[in-house]
């Protein structure tokens, strides 16, 4: 079964009276497994089109199923449940709430999930964030107030925290978008990882270096995907070189 | 820049604005009339007392109507500028019938509600007012009443009431319903009707009826005509020393302005409270745009005006409308603060209104400038990074949630939050503390004078029923006549298959000393008569036996300075009796002083001033139904239960205490919502990013409003819990003194109550966690996309 499927897809925003056609028939596909990159210009409608398949904003025409599941047609409470425990969301800037700890913050959206009641279930809950910081190399900033790590840390926690009620899927918006190259280097790695280990990613980047990791690449201009461009998946850094030239030639083809 | 952050705050905080807006109304209101009422009663008080002709010294005795010692006395004084005897005659309840009224309660037995008498218009002393301020004038067969009668027998101006003095009986329309500075108050124990003189004459005539004789002096030598006045031992049932007794009659006409005053000042505590919250949170959502205004060169000075603008534009408007409102409130309680005063027809003082309505902007503003402060403590960087330096390691107090093994995620948020900002959230719970211990105090006041056990504390015993025959004067004159009336009533009662007994309290009125007689002062002197024998409570040694015994009040012990085993002297007409102190009790009858002796004690009856009310105990049933079945055997008597006694005693203070009561949980309600709703729409405003994030990782709109309500609900319940907690250790200090200015000095509060401990609490919590939820139902509203609004 698809992880995603986009039909005919459109999101128009009213702005001063004027109608505005951000997204227009939009048709995709994800399979299970897959890592998909979206890239176009500032403005082409990228980050809308991640926020309007991944349900965190309401489409004015088409049809987005996840799982076969159409979420057009959850109420805000399915929607929400579906949002907590089948999905897993990055943001380009680092979002946790402040008056937690970086530990405290991965383990919320578990502690609210359906798995998240009872004293066994939650020591459970509590083992996997331990593995999964270990495995992101976070674990010593376990305690830290978020103000206190770097930039690459804290989206190394927001990874976790995507990753701690085991989604289906995960949609990042430039996850490394605030990094610098080294940081975003190591957040890309992880992901890759998780990708490998069957979680299904779609990620929204300007990055080609980024980009060139995932398995396929969309191109969006204006509002309509111009085209796609193939990998196939990701074997290891030795291929870097060669995908970004290949990619670096594709885009310049869309006129990027 | 300047405008771009003053238009933003004004447009993105109109709530919060608004309800700054409203407290600062709110407390220019109530400060400019409270503060209004008070000087116009105290100013009213005294101009009513001078227009009345208040005498120095008033005496009231019973005369047969052909000799008058006193008056001869009065004659040969010459210690005295000027005496005035007024002579009225007593009247009972069966000696006035209404015979016309327009309100048709189809009510025909009269109910005096305290010792009423009859009289002419006084024209020297003691002079009384239309309900506008104008002096009494009466035509033949006009009758003028005071305002408390009329109220109690639902009478008003044009109904009709026949009044028998002796054999004659004439009927009167009344005409006037009149303030009397004497007697108007409501802690006064006697009442007047009035007649014109061509009226009075009629009843001149009448041979063996009680007349009474009130007698006015005005002093040369206040020491020398008292040395002489007591060596005269005349029976007299009252003495009032003057404007000063008087006036004390009068705090509870002024204790609704006093009370107003302390709303207002709790309302302007909150007010601040508000103010403070309001600008810190303002200061910390306009970081970004400080700290740019700062970063381009900006100058704090500048900066802190920009906001103290603001609240000065919001606290001139606020005290402006506050004081608008101020004039008609101010009225409309003074008018209710007043019914028994006389106010001096001048124009109003706005001078004062103006001033307090300006010393709320003053006030506002300092504070709106001391708490602008931080300002000059955050750099540029600080501010643009919202606060942060980004090198502070500080760790927040806080829970672990990995620790909250069952702990729901939302109720962790909610705790949480209060831990990491204790400040923030101890001002909340101030003030909903304050507004609990508004509620709890007065309820206290109300619960211990309607407490089974508060008669007792009066020195009466509990009794079933309190009756009251109306014929309480006669008894001084005639004691027997008590005695016929008891056993009429134990007798009526066994017909009617009732087992009871009767009993009464005879007070007298004597001077007494405890070492030189010329010291000795008149006090009133309780001894039980009747065939029921019964408890009286002591607060120290035992109750008198003997007929040499005595129990007195701590007040009086104090003023004395005698204790238990000490002797005190009664000088009666023949003798001088020694009486040996047994033990000390508390009374709230004559503001706390007096002595009760023993049954076989021998007091002279001359000097009897009558009795409350007959007690009656009846076998085997409760109160409320034989009062219920003695109404119908004694239509009419005036029948009433502990409650009902000590209210008619004390002046119908605990319906007054009530009604303070109920405004004063409204207040709270509305401003414990008002903030409810100002707090929760600023956190939400600054919360817009986190109720994003937390939507977009799952959490759904139900546990975002738990989150936010039950931060609210876990600071009202410490709220209530301390608040409760603390009015019980404070009541004593707060309410003790009330009642000890009564006399009760050592009075056992009664605080742990249902009401105090369940339903004002749930009151509160209720309409404030209801408004809480309302305001909660903002998450829903907020989009997923404003996580990008995080900073």
């Amino acid at each position: 079964m698809n992880t995603l499927t986009v039909k005919d897809l459109c999101k128009t925003y009213i702005i001063n009276k004027r109608q505005n056609n951000v997204l227009k028939n939009i048709n995709i596909v994800i399979e299970q497994g897959e890592m998909v990159a979206v890239m176009g210009p500032s403005g082409s409608g990228k980050s809308t089109l991640l926020y309007t398949v991944s349900g965190m904003d309401h489409l004015t025409a088409g049809r987005v199923d996840f799982f076969g599941k159409d979420i057009n047609a959850l109420n805000p409470s399915q929607m929400s449940s579906l949002r907590l425990n089948e999905m897993g969301f990055i943001f380009q800037q680092m979002y946790m709430l402040k008056n937690l700890s970086i530990y405290d913050n991965i383990i919320l959206p578990a502690y609210q999930s359906k798995n998240g009641k009872g004293k066994e279930k939650r020591k459970q809950i509590n083992d996997r964030a331990k593995e999964l910081m270990h495995k992101l190399g976070i674990s010593e900033i376990a305690e830290h107030d978020i103000n206190e790590v770097s930039g690459g840390q804290l989206q190394r926690a927001c990874i976790c925290r995507s990753l701690i009620n085991h989604p289906k899927m995960i949609f990042a918006d430039e996850p490394t978008g605030a990094l610098n190259q080294q940081n975003s280097k190591e957040v890309m790695k992880e992901l890759n990882r998780i990708n490998a280990e069957g979680t299904t990613i779609m990620l929204v980047t300007h990055d080609m270096k980024v980009a060139a990791k995932s398995d396929r690449v969309l191109y969006i201009e204006d509002g309509s995907i111009k085209g796609e461009y193939v990998f196939g998946k990701y074997k290891g850094q030795e291929e870097n070189r060669e995908r970004e030239k290949k990619l670096s030639a594709w885009l310049m083809e869309m006129g990027f | 820049m300047f405008l771009r952050i003053l238009r933003k705050d004004l447009k993105r905080k109109r709530t919060t604005n608004l309800i700054l807006l409203l407290f600062i109304i709110l407390a220019s209101m109530f400060l400019a009339s409270s503060v209004d009422n008070l000087i116009a009663v105290n100013g009213a008080i005294d101009h009513f007392m001078e227009i009345s002709k208040v005498p120095d010294y008033l005496a009231i005795a019973l005369t047969d109507g052909k000799t008058d010692e006193i008056a001869d006395f009065l004659h040969e004084q010459q210690w005295i500028s000027e005496y005035e005897v007024i002579t009225g005659f007593n009247l009972i309840n069966e000696d006035v019938t209404i015979t016309e009224c327009q309100t048709d309660s189809g009510k025909k037995a009269y109910e005096r509600t305290n010792t009423l008498f009859i009289e002419t218009i006084p024209t020297d002393f003691m002079k009384v007012y239309t309900q506008e301020g104008e002096s009494l004038t009466l035509k033949p067969g006009e009758i003028a009443f005071p305002k408390v009668e009329a109220d109690n027998n639902n009478l008003q101006v044009g109904d009709k009431v026949s009044i028998r003095v002796g054999e004659e009986e004439k009927e009167f329309r009344i005409a006037v319903i009149v303030k009397d500075a004497v007697f108007g108050s409501s802690m006064m124990g006697f009442k007047r009707l009035f007649i014109t003189e061509e009226d009075f004459a009629e009843y001149e005539g009448q041979e063996d009826v009680i007349r009474t004789g009130i007698y006015n002096v005005n002093y040369i030598d206040k020491e020398k005509f008292q040395s002489e006045w007591k060596e005269q031992d005349f029976k007299v049932i009252s003495a009032i020393n003057g404007p000063e007794t008087i006036r004390m009659c009068y705090i509870m006409d002024m204790l609704i302005a006093a009370i107003l005053i302390v709303v207002s000042v709790c309302l302007i505590l909150l007010a601040f409270l508000v103010l403070r919250f309001t600008i810190v949170f303002t200061l910390q959502e306009d970081y970004k745009e400080i700290g740019i205004m700062k970063a381009i060169g900006l100058r704090d000075a500048g900066i802190k005006g920009l906001y103290l603008v603001k609240y000065l534009a919001l606290s001139v408007a606020g005290a402006a409308i506050g004081l608008v409102c101020s004039v008609p409130f101010g009225k409309a309680i003074l008018n209710k603060a007043i019914v028994n005063i006389v106010v001096e027809q001048a124009e109003q003082n706005y001078a004062v209104n103006i001033v307090c309505a300006a010393a709320i902007v003053g006030i506002v503003l300092l504070f709106c400038y001391a708490s602008a402060d931080k300002l000059k403590k955050i750099s540029a960087l600080e501010a643009v990074r919202s606060g942060s330096d980004g090198e502070r390691y500080r760790a927040k107090s806080r829970l672990k949630l990995r620790k909250r093994a069952r702990m729901r995620p939302y109720f962790y948020l909610a705790l949480n939050d209060i831990l990491s900002s204790i400040r923030r959230f101890g001002v909340l719970l101030v003030t909903f503390c304050l507004g609990m211990i508004l509620i709890l105090l007065p309820l206290s006041a109300a619960n211990t004078l309607k407490s089974d056990g508060i008669i007792s504390e009066f020195s009466i015993s509990p009794s079933d029923v309190y009756l009251d025959t109306g014929r309480g004067e006669t008894y001084t004159v005639d004691m027997d006549s008590l005695f016929r009336d008891m056993e009429d009533i134990e007798r009526t009662l066994s017909k009617h298959g009732m087992k009871a007994v009767t009993g009464a309290d005879m007070g007298y009125m004597i001077p007494c000393y405890s070492d030189d007689p010329d010291d000795s002062v008149s006090y009133y002197i309780l001894q039980e008569v009747g065939n029921w024998d019964r408890q009286y409570s002591v607060l120290a040694g035992r109750e008198p036996e003997l007929a040499n015994e005595v129990m007195i009040t701590e007040l009086t012990a104090d003023e004395l300075e005698v204790g238990i085993g000490d002797t005190v002297y009664f000088k009666m007409a023949d003798r001088t009796q020694e009486m040996i102190i047994t033990g000390t009790y508390q009374s709230m009858i004559n503001m706390g002083q007096g002595y009760r002796v023993s049954r076989s004690a021998k007091m002279d009856p001359d000097y009897a001033g009558g009795i409350m009310c007959v007690q009656v105990e009846i076998e085997g049933m409760e109160s409320e139904e034989a009062c219920e079945r003695l109404k119908e055997i004694f239509p009419n008597y005036r029948i009433m239960d502990a409650k009902g006694a000590l209210d008619n005693m004390i002046g119908g203070i605990i319906e007054q205490i009530d009604t303070l009561m109920y405004f004063i949980v409204a207040i709270v309600l509305v401003i414990n919502s008002l903030i409810t709703v100002l707090l929760m729409k600023t956190m939400m405003t600054k919360e817009r990013g986190d109720i994003a994030l937390l939507k977009s990782i799952g959490f759904g709109n139900g546990p975002l409003k738990g989150w936010q309500t039950f931060r609210l609900l876990m600071i009202l319940a410490a709220s209530v819990v301390t608040g409760t907690l603390l009015s019980n250790v404070l009541a004593p200090y707060l309410i003790g003194p009330i009642f000890a200015m009564m006399g009760a000095t050592s009075i056992q509060l009664v605080t742990g109550t249902a009401e105090a401990y369940v339903f004002y609490p749930l009151l509160l919590f209720v309409v404030t966690g209801f408004t809480a939820m309302l305001c909660a139902g903002g998450v829903k509203n907020v989009d997923l996309k404003e996580v990008n609004d995080i900073e």
